[in-house]
């Protein structure tokens, strides 16, 4: 592997994975938010 | 929707397009416009990932340890969700950053681990944390878990010390600091371009280290609000 293979390997892993977490967390975030909704007596709203 | 709520998702929004732009900016300023260096040519570029990464981490294990600390005196659930969602996140970055130094190492140091000082007690502070995460994971009271959670997430950052002067103290094949050197200011050492790039990266990874802690905190706050109705619910 050429230097810049190894500089495009380090990119791309590091914001691939980074990705990958902020879209999961992201997930996570809005089931919680769809449960916690649910879970709401009527005519309350949590805040964001 | 409670009052205040948009106010909070509009920041959170504002700060994820401002890291998105730092970090465009800062891959621009890596990739293309930074001069290659002259001793290890094109895959110092790394370092635009590398430093940013781990004091992004520091920064999180600090945050871990305020929140313990602060968890431990007053018992406070909000210091408890700072302190979990801090280690998360730390782990995340720690990882990348060892992810970093191996890919880095192999084309400078002819390999892609070695049992160096410094990159071993990188490697056992991952495992503190991941430990602190499974600790949390395992623990099935919630106050226990946060106690447990909070010594432990107290005595890793001790770790830190350790690996910042490990350099100092071993022989070890990581250099030691190129940037922040005692006695001499930065630019002497390292060409102005590539420290401009640096701090431009590590703005971008402080942004969205920040956005992601903003959402990993009201996630946080979010499992705690339902396991208490759920408790009301119950009772």
């Amino acid at each position: 592997m050429g230097p810049w293979g190894f500089v495009g390997l380090a990119y791309g892993i590091v914001w691939g994975v980074i990705l990958l977490y902020a879209v999961s967390l992201k997930r996570r975030y809005q089931r919680a938010q769809a449960e916690l909704a649910a879970l709401q007596p009527a005519g309350r709203d949590e805040k964001k | 929707m409670a009052q205040g709520a948009e106010p909070v998702k509009k920041r959170r929004g504002i700060l994820g397009a401002l890291a998105l732009a730092a970090i465009a900016v800062g891959l621009f300023w890596g990739l293309v416009v930074a001069p290659p260096d002259a001793y290890q040519g094109q895959v110092q570029r790394i370092m635009y990932l590398h430093l940013p990464s781990i004091l992004t981490a520091y920064l999180s294990y600090f945050l871990v340890f305020i929140g313990s600390g602060m968890y431990l005196w007053k018992r406070e659930k909000r210091d408890d969700i700072l302190a979990h969602s801090a280690a998360e996140i730390g782990v995340l970055f720690t990882a990348l950053t060892i992810i970093e130094g191996s890919i880095w190492g192999k084309p400078t140091w002819g390999v892609w681990w070695t049992w160096d000082a410094r990159l071993t007690l990188t490697a056992i502070l991952l495992l503190i944390y991941t430990g602190y995460l499974m600790l949390r994971a395992l623990i099935e009271d919630e106050s226990r878990a946060a106690s447990a959670g909070a010594v432990l997430g107290i005595i890793g950052f001790l770790d830190i010390p350790l690996i910042h002067m490990s350099v100092y103290w071993w022989r070890t094949l990581h250099q030691p600091p190129s940037i922040l050197q005692p006695n001499k200011p930065p630019w002497e050492n390292v060409d102005p371009t590539m420290l401009i790039a640096l701090a431009i990266s590590f703005v971008g990874f402080l942004l969205l280290y920040f956005y992601l802690l903003s959402l990993r905190y009201r996630y946080g706050e979010m499992r705690c609000a339902i396991k208490a109705r759920r408790l009301a619910q119950e009772n």
